[in-house]
């Protein structure tokens, strides 16, 4: 009842700024910023990926509690750099938003793209998604520790998908703490990895908790250590010992956010970010980030501006 | 078993599922006749109105439109020679040749026959065996595969018959221009010339737009204006003939389709390439193929929807997505908070055999639907085309800048065509090229995955038996037909030394 007495103060405010805006827009006063009735998300990969599901959530979630219609619009391509590219010429555009990952660091950093991940703005970070060590359940390793055994031996083949995707991130993390090397096939997708496991193609593919918790609960998939800071408080998950339990400093979380474009009035950044506060306090906020088992962690504005900052630090030292 | 689908058809026979059952394969349809518009697309779009469904009821609905579309994706292919889906650009080669001979009607009512043959079948092995099998598909790796697309194209180059290097050109002409983008597993932007578009490869949909709807529309205004097609109402209606020549057709081309289905990322696309490429080599009626044989359409068609069916083979039984519009579908499953994977049908049975079920209605009503609307569909040529190639210029064009809400699809699809209306002119086969686009990005990951499977040594494909099996059939194909006429040759020569003496 709460929500829907909030969406109706929040409508009729919307709907008298624009009625307002309407008057206004044949003086001078155009700079002003009009909340609007319709905006795009878009999602800068295909429908059906993580990217997709987070920016449909964030999309629906800003209907629910602004009034506004928000469509999801996929510009998929050159692994993020399509839409993000695209976000890039909608400088100064207050209707528009894009579901935001890792790419956003990663890109610039690897690939000649011509935007940078401070070239736009950042409005919210939803949480993190973690990644966990996932090996077949016929493997004979046991843990993240025996993995690193065996890869100063022989060679041991990891799946990653993408080049600059957590996967790589985490898999060169291990290598880097403790001096080893893996091979790596590269995939596409996780779906496609989680195929590869099972098939007996790699031996061991670090994978988000949502993509691998179906064949965790039966038992095809076997999770060796998850990378984070402290242990999972999902009871699926909760007996899944840390990297760093097993001797191995690692722990990298794949950020899940929306930003704007750059160059956005003052008014706009902050009607989005007072939104994405409202968001966050609903419960779709809650039912996405448990249903994909991530780590809340809900920072706005300048906040997220310094957590990217150290993001960048820390995928540079990865990539190298 | 006999439990299962009582669940099942106590949840589908409900009169909300069924209505919203109904609407899925109707919207389906529609979706697949408009170029452009796919299923994956149409699934996305519309994903956001099924929040307020039961989660089984959506999924009834989505699934209906995904499978729906497989049969709209026909319509346009037969009649004005620009395929709906990529699934059934294969469709145009014979089918528009019938709908020129006054044949539309019978062209679509056997792929309405043929998908619905192909789309029960695959259904009674999707429900009696799809765990074992999709632990069968999970064997297949990057080796595998690497195979499986290699014969991909071997059929598709030869099926042209004596055009053989005309073939293999296009297809080359394909790989190359699916080599622009993003590479996998590097991560290297190659051929985009800073274009930002260009990142994410040469779009295959608006290519198909282009070269085959205003490649075609372009090849018909040099040509002159062909009277419209005045077809006798026993001409549009399908005969018993037909139907008897197509069954092993469509037999064959479920078979295919079903096999290539299972296997996570081949996809319909080839299944339906391939099916062709096979029904050329063994119909009895193969020289026919290409002017107009009902073979060349029912085959592909039943691979397509056998494809689309075997694609729920890994979705529903181990939570990893078969093509594009089932990983939309598993995404969605998150949504409604169901949690895909091996356990699915155990958890869930009552969505599970209800969605099953479903597949059988909406099979019903699509094959209800299309039989007596083929005819009238194909009483749309009679259209002069003064005023049918406005209309499809139109569509096209909508339909490009669709897929992706920008101009640049656009002139894509305007290059294309341009570059289709000439290949028309010097007589070059168009479906390799397309196949060639097709198959690109999945050889290419392919074989950088068996190259990182070998650490470097594309040897390893040696390691793997069906590997080896399925390459000795690419060299077969390759130089058996010329084998064998040599052969026969010299079983000859003696013969015709024989007649010169007299």
């Amino acid at each position: 009842m709460k929500s829907r007495t909030n969406h109706l103060a929040i409508g009729a405010v919307a709907a008298a700024a624009v009625l307002l805006a309407g008057c206004s827009s044949t003086g001078s006063s155009a700079e002003e910023f009009a909340a609007p009735t319709r905006a795009t998300m878009i999602v800068p990969f295909a429908a059906g990926g993580g990217s997709d599901v987070s920016g449909r959530a964030v999309a629906s979630g800003l209907e629910g509690v602004t009034g506004l219609t928000v469509t999801v619009e996929n510009r998929e391509g050159g692994a993020g750099a399509v839409g993000y590219s695209a976000l890039l010429g909608m400088e100064g555009r207050e209707d528009v938003l894009l579901a935001s990952e890792l790419a956003l660091v990663s890109l610039p950093l690897a690939q000649d793209v011509s935007f940078r991940s401070d070239s736009f703005t950042p409005i919210m970070n939803l949480g993190g998604d973690y990644a966990l060590l996932m090996t077949a359940a016929s493997s004979e390793f046991e843990t993240c520790a025996d993995v690193v055994t065996a890869a100063k031996a022989e060679r041991v083949v990891t799946a990653v998908t993408g080049a600059t995707g957590i996967d790589e991130i985490t898999v060169s993390l291990i290598e880097q703490d403790q001096d080893v090397e893996f091979a790596r096939v590269p995939y596409e997708s996780g779906g496609e990895v989680v195929a590869a496991l099972l098939g007996g193609h790699v031996d061991v593919a670090p994978l988000n908790p949502s993509e691998v918790v179906g064949q965790l609960e039966s038992g095809d998939l076997r999770a060796l250590c998850a990378f984070t800071e402290e242990r999972y408080a999902y009871e699926e998950l909760a007996a899944i010992p840390t990297a760093a339990e097993q001797g191995i400093d690692v722990a990298f979380a794949q950020f899940r956010g929306f930003i704007a474009p750059g160059g956005i009035s003052e008014d706009a950044r902050k009607y989005w970010i007072e939104a994405a506060e409202a968001f966050a306090d609903s419960e779709q906020y809650t039912d996405y980030i448990e249903s994909n088992m991530m780590q809340p962690n809900a920072v706005y504005g300048d906040e997220f501006v310094a957590f990217l900052d150290e993001t960048r630090a820390d995928v540079e030292a990865a990539l190298g | 078993m006999i439990d299962n689908l009582i669940l099942g058809f106590q949840t589908a026979l409900t009169p909300e599922n069924l209505l919203w059952c109904l609407v899925g394969v109707v919207v389906g349809t529609v979706i697949g006749l408009l170029p452009g518009l796919g299923s994956t697309t149409g699934v996305a779009v519309l994903l956001p109105l099924t929040f307020a469904f039961e989660p089984v009821t959506a999924l009834i609905m989505l699934a209906g439109i995904y499978y729906g579309a497989q049969y709209g994706g026909t319509i346009t292919s037969v009649l004005i020679a620009t395929p709906g889906e990529a699934a059934s650009v294969v469709t145009t080669l014979d089918g528009y040749q019938m709908a020129r001979k006054g044949r539309a009607g019978a062209a679509l009512a056997i792929a309405a026959i043929g998908s619905f043959v192909a789309a029960i079948l695959s259904l009674v092995l999707l429900m009696a065996v799809a765990p074992p099998l999709a632990q069968l598909a999970v064997q297949f790796g990057p080796v595998e595969n690497l195979a499986i697309m290699t014969l991909g194209l071997v059929i598709v180059v030869t099926f042209q018959g004596g055009k053989l290097v005309r073939g293999a050109m296009m297809a080359a002409l394909g790989l190359l221009l699916a080599t622009v983008g993003v590479s996998t597993g590097f991560g290297e932007a190659r051929f985009t010339f800073g274009a930002v578009e260009l990142l994410g490869g040469i779009p295959f949909v608006e290519v198909t737009i282009g070269l085959f709807a205003l490649g075609e529309v372009l090849h018909q205004i040099r040509v002159g204006a062909a009277a419209p097609i005045r077809a006798g109402f026993r001409d549009m209606v399908i005969s018993r003939r037909d139907v008897s020549k197509s069954i092993p057709s469509i037999l064959r081309g479920s078979g295919i389709g079903f096999m290539l289905g299972i296997l996570p990322g081949a996809g319909s696309t080839l299944a339906s390439f391939m099916a062709y490429g096979i029904e050329r080599r063994v119909s009895r009626n193969r020289d026919q193929f290409g002017r107009g044989a009902i073979e060349g359409v029912a085959s592909p068609e039943s691979a397509n929807n056998a494809a689309a069916n075997a694609n729920f083979i890994p979705t529903l039984s181990l939570g990893i997505p078969g093509g594009a519009t089932t990983a939309v579908l598993l995404g969605a499953f998150t949504m409604y908070g169901l949690q895909p994977g091996p356990l699915l049908f155990e958890t869930q049975p009552a969505l599970v055999w209800g969605l099953l079920v479903s597949f059988f209605i909406g099979n019903v009503v699509l094959l209800l639907l299309n039989l007596p609307l083929a005819p009238v569909f194909a009483q749309m040529l009679r259209v002069p085309y003064g005023y049918l190639y406005p209309i499809i210029l139109l569509t096209s064009i909508i339909g490009a800048y669709a897929v992706s809400n920008n101009t640049f699809s656009i002139w894509i699809v305007v290059v294309f065509g341009i570059i289709g209306w000439i290949l028309k002119e010097i007589d070059l086969p168009l479906a390799p090229l397309v196949l060639g686009l097709v198959l690109g990005p999945l050889l290419e990951k392919a074989l950088v995955q068996t190259s990182a499977v070998g650490d470097g040594n594309l040897g390893v494909v040696f390691t793997s038996p069906m590997a080896v099996v399925v390459l000795i059939l690419c060299m077969l194909l390759c130089t058996g037909p010329s084998i064998l006429r040599a052969l026969r040759k010299r079983s000859q020569d003696p013969v015709r030394e024989h007649s010169q003496v007299e």
